[in-house]
């Protein structure tokens, strides 16, 4: 059911008009605040500039005339009696055009509420059945979506029959009292998932696709962190100078995560100027401040060196 | 005299006798009364009457969606309704034809 659009004016004098009909039941005060929100809007499109308190009379003599019509009882005398409700008591406050647009807006987003109620009440049951399967997006009770849809489809039509209906007051309290719990629910178990997932996707950090300054030499198989040369022979060398096709120092990346989860750092040579020489390899690590099972000694991997043939020399000889 | 003392006394019959002629929502029901005479006729005292109609059982109401605004909430007659009117008009005939004749002995008289 759509609520006409109405000016801060009209607004204001079914506010007050509503105040004068407080004591009512909830269903004539509905019924008859509606026909008047109605009445308000179709009132508008009349070409007639007068005060809406001119064309219709002061709030209270307004809501005098329909509580007669209506054969409902006139407005109870003196002080508000003290069984009239807290919202009663807040519309009696005045209000700051900026709460009033406000409570308009939440009024207008009410049916939303509905919509997003009846998907939760769902979604909850589902994320609180202890099973592994992903309820996320689309719920999947005892494991199907299908069944998850439908039960949705179900318990938004009646989550929005709810919401148009006007309920005695201690059940609509009841039903405020539920959406809170559900939404607070919805948003916890939603931030455990949320987590959850981040948990999965933050490891590993994804690789770069380009070279950076952080990761100059990338391979296909990721950023290149280190090179480990080898003579002919298959002896391991230390503290090669590495150069590229242009006689540019060939420099490489840096390991940040090692195999047994000790930290360390780039411990470069350092030249006779004092200038860390950054081509050298492999590169040379040191223990970052924590010691116990940590040890400086990093091992090598393991390469599939090739057997040459053993009479012949690997350079083409210049005297053939 | 005050007409709108009157009206009071007989704004049930005359919200029917609209409605009966064509389904009415509230603020239709207001012009058409004021258009066939009755123009100080309230607001408030038609959605009332509406109200309390529509709670006795003479009245139905049902929605209809507007392209061009909020919906509209429209008020039907019903049987029970048809046959409150047919009392009513019986009583108001019997009413004004006495208040007729007293009125016409008053001006035989005076």
């Amino acid at each position: 059911m759509s609520a006409p659009a109405l000016t801060a004016a009209t607004q204001d004098y079914l506010t007050a008009v509503e105040r004068e009909l407080a004591d009512l039941p909830a269903d004539d005060r509905s019924a008859l605040l509606e026909d008047l929100a109605l009445h308000l809007d179709a009132l508008s499109g009349e070409d007639d500039d007068r005060p809406i308190a001119v064309r219709l009379g002061a709030p209270a003599a307004y809501a005098a005339d329909l509580r007669a019509a209506a054969g409902l009882p006139p407005r109870p005398e003196g002080p508000a009696p003290a069984a009239v409700g807290l919202r009663e008591r807040l519309a009696r406050l005045p209000v700051s055009p900026a709460v009033r647009e406000v409570r308009r807006l939440l009024r207008e987003l009410r049916p939303a509420w509905w919509v997003l109620r009846g998907y939760l009440v769902v979604l909850v049951a589902c994320l609180l059945e202890p099973d592994d399967v992903r309820d996320f997006p689309v719920p999947a009770p005892l494991g199907n979506p299908a069944l998850g849809m439908l039960l949705v489809l179900a318990a938004v039509v009646g989550s929005v029959l709810l919401g148009r209906r006007t309920l005695p007051r201690p059940l609509a309290a009841l039903v405020v009292v539920g959406g809170v719990v559900l939404a607070a629910t919805s948003f916890v178990l939603g931030e455990g998932a949320w987590s959850r997932l981040a948990d999965t996707t933050a490891y590993p950090p994804p690789l770069p696709d380009v070279p950076s300054e952080r990761y100059p030499l990338l391979s296909r198989y990721g950023p290149v962190t280190d090179v480990f040369p080898y003579a002919a022979d298959g002896t391991a060398l230390e503290g090669m100078l590495l150069y590229d096709q242009d006689g540019r120092p060939l420099k490489v990346g840096l390991q940040e995560w090692w195999d047994d989860g000790c930290r360390r750092v780039l411990d470069q040579p350092l030249a006779a100027d004092g200038v860390p020489v950054q081509n050298s390899y492999p590169q040379a690590y040191e223990l970052a401040g924590q010691g116990g099972s940590c040890t400086e000694a990093l091992s090598r991997p393991e390469v599939p060196l090739p057997v040459f043939p053993a009479a012949e020399s690997v350079a083409p000889d210049p005297g053939d | 005299m005050d007409a709108s003392q009157l009206l009071k006394g007989v704004l049930d019959v005359a919200v029917l006798a609209v409605v009966r002629d064509a389904d009415g929502y509230g603020y239709d029901v207001v012009r058409r009364l004021r258009a066939a005479g009755l123009e100080d006729v309230g607001d408030a005292s038609v959605y009332g009457t509406l109200r309390r109609l529509y709670q006795a059982g003479a009245l139905t109401s049902y929605v209809v969606p507007s392209d061009e605004g909020p919906h509209r909430k429209y008020y039907a007659i019903n049987d029970r309704g048809r046959s409150v009117l047919e009392d009513s008009t019986k009583t108001w005939r019997t009413f004004a034809d006495t208040v007729d004749g007293l009125l016409a002995g008053t001006a035989a008289a005076a």
